[in-house]
């Protein structure tokens, strides 16, 4: 389902796929869009004006000049703190990490400043950046560079926190991301940058916005509703087709986005099915997948009519090995299984 | 000498509320002995510039201009506080003036930024950082000193050195020349200045304002003094002798500049008392004022969290 090769440049397109945008050139031409409409708004990370290594600002450089586009040192400490202060003073940064595993050399600049400060300060303060983050597994890149620590950041105050899952979300979620006047951390999964989906028409329209906290429904179902973010969204659609033919109906809900968080079309679904599976890469102690659960607990307990369950990562490194990466991440085949063990209680 | 002396007097304020228990919580964190610093470094800037303060930023306030009044309602938790009762770091953005330090390195990276955005959008203001001698060794002074430089930014790095960090002596950290020696690995000019003397430092940061002003970037500056009281008030300081605190305190800003005005014929002794009566009368009403306000409302919890 998804190409392995991200690391090696080019590749084909397959050529049905050959008129849909892909899901980093959507982001691109979010940012480009939005570049263009304001001026405050600029960008720093590093090697992003030469040769951005998932190429996902590729050509802004030339378009905008390196002022706006600015090559930043390995500091990650200071270039947050340069997006915060600078945002304060009335600009719009957007930061790109390389991974996003990096976000936790600078967290203090994240979770006590960029996310506090307007608190802290009684309202005085607003503080309106994109930090982008790649984020997730499935190219080998190691225990450090494949990790989904979103649970990290929707844990604390202050943060709002994307998981764009196709090219049409990618680039309206971006939009709305760099409109928004708080912080914001966009999480990229790696395995969706060369990804090419089909598009509706307002994808071309440079207006169209997402508003945030609205989940979609990517499968309607009525036996069993999964959960899942990033790519987990398209194992588990796979997932549903293939047990359409066994006669189960499956509704695959995508959050979209972690905070806020859509509560409303979770339980309505879970109302309906009365069975939850959450998916996701993350790791499974105190995660996302726990906090939907807990969610749909408190709020819909009595429509449940089986336990409900989690996939995600038992608590250890993705590792560095394929074969060992592949078995501490869900996917398709984990998916069915689960699906198949609670539709038979 | 006056801003000098309104700084005192607010801390002392402060301080006896502690002591009185009238407030609670963390304890205040008194800038006396470095009241010189603030002084002279806000006299050195104008409007639109920019300070980010430390957890021993009240000096800085004050001498900023902003109203003891708000100050210390802000510091008995009152809503009328200029953070509506929210933070110990008073922060003032109509002034330029941003209270930090709950984590310590952090205002200077974002001190940085401030200094990006003046500078991306046109104008020839500056940022100044204040830090302490502690925070020096952290990270995020370092790469924010680094990224000024290779980004010409207009920011001033104004590392107070009041001797201790907590407990530890400064020099137990430093094992160069200076802080400010420092600058030079990042490509910075480093200055070092008596920290006791407000018209040193005011001379100081007037200097690397007028380079920032004019497009030749940041500077870093090492103003020396001695930490007089406690790290926060309740610290006594047993790990000083007392041959050492007496050694202190002669080096008190106040003091010191008290005698020169005197010695130079600008200010008598009886005119600094008259001076520091008015002062304690209207910190003496400040304190009225903020012991009358309103706590913030149950409500107020849960505001301010998202723009």
């Amino acid at each position: 389902m998804f190409d392995n090769r991200l690391f090696r440049p080019g590749g084909p397109v397959k050529p049905e796929e050959k008129d849909w945008p892909s899901f980093r050139g959507a982001i691109n031409e979010a940012m480009r869009e939005e570049m263009r409409r304001d001026p405050l708004v600029f960008q720093m990370g590093e090697d992003i004006a030469l040769a951005s290594p998932f190429g996902v600002t590729t050509g802004l450089a030339k378009e905008f000049g390196r002022e706006r586009i600015r090559d930043a040192p390995c500091a990650e400490v200071a270039v947050v703190g340069a997006a915060v202060g600078a945002a304060m003073g009335g600009m719009r940064p957007i930061v790109e990490f390389q991974f996003g595993d990096f976000m936790s050399v600078a967290i203090d600049q994240l979770t006590h400043q960029a996310a506090m400060l307007r608190y802290l300060t009684g309202g005085q303060v607003s503080v309106p950046l994109v930090i982008r983050l790649p984020c997730g597994g499935g190219q080998g890149a190691g225990s450090q560079h494949s990790q989904s620590l979103y649970s990290w950041f929707a844990h604390v105050p202050g943060i709002k926190v994307l998981l764009p899952s196709t090219s049409m979300d990618a680039k309206a979620m971006m939009k709305a991301a760099i409109r928004d006047n708080n912080p914001v951390l966009f999480f990229e999964h790696k395995q969706l940058y060369r990804t090419r989906w089909p598009v509706p028409a307002e994808f071309r329209d440079a207006d169209h916005v997402a508003e945030l906290g609205k989940a979609a429904v990517r499968r309607a179902g009525v036996d069993i509703t999964v959960v899942a973010t990033l790519t987990m969204v398209h194992h588990a659609l796979a997932a549903a087709e293939a047990l359409a033919a066994e006669g189960v109906s499956v509704e695959v809900i995508d959050p979209r986005t972690l905070v806020p968080f859509d509560v409303d079309t979770l339980v309505a679904s879970v109302r309906k099915t009365g069975r939850l599976l959450v998916v996701d890469e993350a790791y499974l102690n105190f995660g996302i997948q726990a906090e939907v659960i807990a969610t749909v607990a408190e709020r819909a307990f009595e429509a449940l009519k089986a336990a409900p369950r989690r996939l995600g990562n038992p608590n250890v490194p993705v590792p560095f090995a394929p074969c060992l990466q592949d078995e501490v991440l869900p996917g398709r085949a984990r998916i069915e299984a689960a699906i198949r063990q609670m539709m038979s209680r | 000498m006056r801003a000098m002396l309104l700084i005192r007097a607010v801390e002392k304020a402060w301080g006896d509320a502690y002591l009185t228990e009238e407030i609670t919580g963390i304890p205040p964190s008194l800038s006396t002995g470095q009241e010189a610093i603030a002084a002279g470094a806000c006299a050195a800037l104008g409007d639109g510039d920019f300070i980010f303060t430390t957890h021993r930023g009240q000096a800085a306030q004050v001498a900023r201009g902003l109203d003891p009044k708000r100050i210390l309602a802000e510091l008995y938790c009152r809503r009328t506080g200029y953070n509506k009762g929210k933070s110990y770091h008073v922060t003032d953005m109509t002034r330029g003036v941003v209270g930090m330090g709950g984590i310590v390195p952090a205002q200077v990276p974002i001190a940085g930024g401030m200094a990006l955005a003046q500078k991306m959008r046109g104008t020839d203001r500056v940022s100044l950082a204040f830090f302490g001698d502690g925070a020096s060794n952290e990270g995020a002074v370092h790469e924010a000193a680094a990224l000024a430089a290779m980004w010409t930014l207009p920011l001033i790095l104004l590392c107070e050195n009041n001797r201790y960090c907590i407990t530890q002596r400064d020099t137990d950290a430093l094992k160069g020349p200076s802080i400010a020696a420092r600058a030079a690995g990042y490509g910075l000019p480093g200055v070092v200045v008596d920290g006791t003397d407000p018209l040193a430092v005011q001379a100081a940061v007037a200097e690397a304002v007028a380079r920032a002003r004019a497009g030749g970037g940041a500077t870093f500056i090492e103003a020396q003094c001695e930490r007089l009281t406690g790290h926060l008030i309740h610290d006594t300081q047993p790990y000083r002798s007392r041959e050492e605190l007496e050694s202190a305190w002669k080096h008190c800003p106040i003091l010191l500049f008290g005698e020169r005005l005197e010695r130079e014929r600008i200010l008598s002794a009886d005119e600094r008392a008259r001076m520091n009566r008015e002062i304690e009368a209207e910190v003496a009403g400040a304190v009225a004022h903020a012991r009358t306000q309103p706590y913030p409302a149950i409500h107020e919890a849960y505001e301010d969290l998202w723009a």
